[in-house]
């Protein structure tokens, strides 16, 4: 009984796989599609750059406290960057952040431009927004970065021989 | 061996496979015929059968330790893990991996509690690779695109979440554009007022207008002679209906019939109507009156610069461009007076006018904002007769006009199109694709019927609509995420319902901010529009006087805004009873009036205050006082005269904590710092000389 079952149930399944076997491929092989989200290229508004989740999250905060300072143009429309002495970087600005480390910039951005030597205008976030955010905002940058970003390669364990 | 292997996993998870695929499939409410798949997969693993070990795909083959993760508060199990090692734990991307060995992004639930079908959807229990990944093997549960993944976000989370902007506009977006007329949607509901109540549509537009609109919604044109399509903010949020010749005189017929309460012309005071009739400069009095009025913080105009044509304005009332071509100059006025007196639920506020005001503004209105081809191509109507009203009347009713309007005589048509409140766990054995070439998959299902529904169902009732991709891909998301009510009471204890409780003052204030509708732009405790300033706190905030004022005579506090205020023209007895009422009922917890006594700060405190300021935390980069600094924040120049001494201090403690979503960061002041800075603000009033605020802003540059 149980075995007859097994080869109707079987049968029932190739059917269905055989009957299904079209169409949705187009729909998996767009790589927008595997993006949360997309932000266009500063540089090349019709290149569209995959963001995860994280890179995304990112996103929102940044158009939410970082664009007026370090974008040209903003949601309200003017910018705030050309009212600053020393003017601040732009957000894909990879020559001026790709050689910095994320620590970094995660410094800089929680303890605010001062701490680090920079410019007092850079206010810190670090009671305003949380570690993760912060790092958030980092994977946006180094998502949107022109020249593109490189990740350093993953250090060697150092030995204690040397 | 398998058996064995099987049998050790299952007392791991203390119950057996197939009882947990039984549960899965209840809760996914997966058809007998459609399970059949998924059933014979389990009994290929749990059966000892010699079928199952000919096929080289089967996952338990090649990976000895099925990795399993059960969420039973959603009755859900997933093996994903077995083959994609990498999703725990999660971390930072990285592009070169590819799958299916990525790592999970930082996503806010961790697989290890949540599994993976919870949010990317699959047959997670699948036992192939290609079973579990492509959406015709797994009909009913197919693998969610990560660009429509918010989807899964929307099935718990009824109110909107920061980090879900698609899902919350396709939302906005079926909300905005009527969709709940006609269908039921789960955790959206049926807003006020959908399309305008039509009881007195004949005494505000004619016959022809009606028959133009009822043809093409769309009225804004570029220079090219094309309807100008741009998505939300450009379309009217009427669609276009298919109507025939006859069904569009008939229907036009019927709602220039409907004028119960025919419009009784105003009687300007002639000594005004005297003075202005002939004025050389009439439209640009009324133009300057319109633009300083901020009409168009609510309300946009059409504008075509180099050959593009762009709205400029807000979209909370409809786009005027050619208004003036349109509505009846008597009804016009009429409307302006009182608006609630012909669409009770309209947003519109009751401007307090002066006949000279009213005399101009419409005269603009009906004579600038017009377009004499208009009507182009319209036949002429001439008077409706008895039997056009009949068939108009019958079509109103079959075409479901009554889902969106009110008409005299006629029943709300609610839930005229099919129910959609499960419409994304849609099995697409349930859907008809008619002769339409695309894939076989519920998302291409939905952005064809939406983008074209004549497209899978050449007699579908449902009206054209026209949305950009990122739209419809925001509208898909949307729907995708009504997967039903709750299937379990575990699973219901895990929504979170979408709340907003309405702010209704009580007494004179009530009857002011009616009349204002100071909640379709402001926040109240939670309620409101979000295009202006949340006034929850805005009596621990502002100062009296200098709220009667700025009611009396709305300014920007911040340069960077384009959008203003309206100014209402409110009385001097309005302005009072709102700043009274704000002053008692609108008060932050953590202001203490009694905090600071401005009496205490000596001039010693200003100027250290004031050095704090311009050298050691450099405000100036975002606020400006005077002609410097930055405008990320207010102008802070008549901050003195402005905003309690109170406030000043508790803002500079900890800004979030008055609002929440404040971009100016916190800092770690020192009492003694905020003190000084507290003393040197009070000090910033207008009515000091200029120059020495210009001086005090070009300091620190």
């Amino acid at each position: 009984m149980k075995k007859h079952f097994a080869f109707v149930a079987l049968a029932l399944y190739l059917g269905m796989n055989f009957s299904a076997s079209r169409g949705g491929a187009a729909v998996q092989d767009d790589p927008r599609q595997k993006a949360y989200a997309t932000e266009p290229d500063w540089n090349d508004p019709q290149r569209l750059i995959p963001l995860n989740y994280q890179q995304a999250r990112g996103k929102r905060l940044f158009y939410q406290y970082c664009v007026w300072c370090h974008a040209d143009s903003t949601p309200a429309g003017p910018s705030n960057r050309a009212n600053l002495n020393p003017v601040p970087p732009l957000m894909n600005d990879g020559a001026a952040l790709n050689g910095k480390s994320n620590e970094f910039l995660l410094d800089i951005t929680t303890l605010g431009g001062s701490a680090m030597g920079k410019s007092a205008m850079m206010p810190p976030y670090g009671r305003t927004l949380t570690r993760e955010e912060i790092q958030a905002l980092i994977a946006y940058a180094r998502a949107i970065a022109q020249p593109a970003y490189q990740p350093p390669a993953p250090r060697e364990p150092e030995h204690s021989g040397r | 061996m398998r058996g064995n292997r099987l049998q050790r996993a299952r007392k791991t998870h203390r119950t057996s496979a197939l009882s947990q695929f039984n549960s899965w499939l209840t809760f996914h409410r997966l058809s007998l015929c459609l399970s059949m798949p998924v059933l014979c997969a389990a009994l290929l693993l749990t059966t000892r059968a010699g079928f199952g070990q000919g096929n080289p795909a089967a996952v338990a083959d090649q990976h000895p330790n099925p990795d399993q993760v059960w969420t039973p508060q959603l009755n859900a199990a997933d093996r994903c893990a077995t083959c994609h090692p990498g999703v725990a734990p999660p971390g930072p991307a990285r592009p070169s991996v590819q799958q299916p060995d990525r790592v999970d992004p930082l996503v806010p639930h961790h697989t290890k509690d949540w599994g993976c079908t919870v949010c990317h959807r699959g047959l997670g229990a699948a036992a192939e690779k290609e079973q579990a990944h492509q959406p015709e093997l797994a009909p009913a549960q197919p693998l969610l695109p990560t660009s429509y993944i918010q989807a899964s976000c929307g099935i718990c989370h009824r109110a909107d979440l920061p980090d879900t902007p698609q899902l919350n506009r396709g939302r906005l977006l079926l909300s905005e554009f009527g969709c709940l007329g006609c269908h039921r949607l789960e955790g959206i509901e049926r807003p006020a007022m959908l399309g305008p109540d039509l009881t007195d549509i004949g005494s505000k537009v004619s016959a022809e207008w009606i028959y133009k609109w009822l043809k093409e919604p769309r009225t804004i044109i570029d220079d090219s002679g094309n309807t100008v399509v741009s998505g939300y903010q450009m379309e009217p949020r009427m669609p276009q209906f298919h109507l025939k010749e006859e069904e569009l005189r008939d229907l036009s017929a019927y709602l220039s019939s409907l004028r119960s309460n025919p419009v009784d012309p105003y009687k300007f005071d002639p000594k005004v109507v005297a003075a202005l009739e002939n004025s050389p400069d009439l439209v640009d009095q009324g133009e300057a009156r319109f633009r300083q009025m901020f009409c168009t913080t609510c309300h946009s105009l059409a504008v075509t610069r180099g050959g593009d044509t762009k709205l400029i304005g807000g979209d909370i009332g409809p786009e005027m461009t050619k208004v003036g071509s349109k509505v009846n100059p008597d009804w016009l006025v009429a409307w302006l007076r009182n608006p609630q007196a012909f669409l009770p639920k309209s947003k519109m506020p009751r401007y307090e006018w002066s006949d000279q005001d009213l005399y101009v503004v419409t005269h603009f209105i009906s004579t600038k904002l017009t377009d004499p081809d208009l009507l182009q191509g319209v036949p002429k109507l001439g008077a409706p007769i008895p039997e056009q009203i009949r068939f108009g009347r019958r079509l109103f009713l079959k075409k479901g006009c009554g889902s969106c309007h009110a008409a005299p005589g006629m029943k709300l048509q609610e839930d005229f199109g099919p129910n959609l409140a499960s419409l994304g766990a849609e099995s697409i054995s349930h859907l008809h694709f008619g002769n339409a070439k695309i894939p076989r998959s519920l998302i291409a299902y939905l952005q064809a019927k939406i983008s074209d529904p004549f497209s899978v169902n050449p007699t579908a009732e449902m009206p054209q609509y026209r949305f950009n991709s990122a739209d419809l891909d925001a509208m898909t998301t949307a729907l995708l995420s009504m997967t039903g009510a709750p299937s379990s009471s575990a699973m219901e204890r895990l929504i979170v319902p979408r709340t907003q409780a309405e702010f209704h003052p009580t007494g004179a204030f009530a009857q002011v901010y009616e009349r204002y509708k100071c909640y379709v732009c402001h926040q109240f405790n939670g309620y409101g529009g979000t295009l202006a300033t949340d006034l929850s706190y805005e009596g621990s905030r502002a100062q009296r006087q200098w709220l009667i004022d700025f009611l009396k005579n709305p300014q920007t506090l911040r340069p960077s805004l384009t959008l203003r205020m309206p100014q209402f023209n409110m009385t001097d007895q309005e302005a009072s009873i709102l700043a009274d009422s704000i002053g008692w009922n609108l008060r932050s917890p953590a202001v203490n009036p009694a905090s600071v006594d401005p009496a205490q700060s000596t001039p010693q405190m200003a100027a250290l205050g004031k050095q704090l300021y311009e050298v050691k935390y450099q405000c100036q980069a975002c606020h400006s006082i005077g002609a410097g600094g930055g405008y990320v924040g207010p102008d802070l120049s008549n901050v003195g005269n402005w905003m309690t001494a109170a406030w000043i201090e508790a803002w500079l403690k900890d800004p979030q904590a008055l609002l929440p979503r404040g971009i100016e960061p916190r800092r770690a002041l020192t009492e003694d710092e905020i003190k000084a800075l507290t003393a040197y603000l009070m000090t910033l009033r207008q009515s000091e000389p200029a120059g020495r605020a210009a001086v005090a802003a070009g300091v620190g540059q």
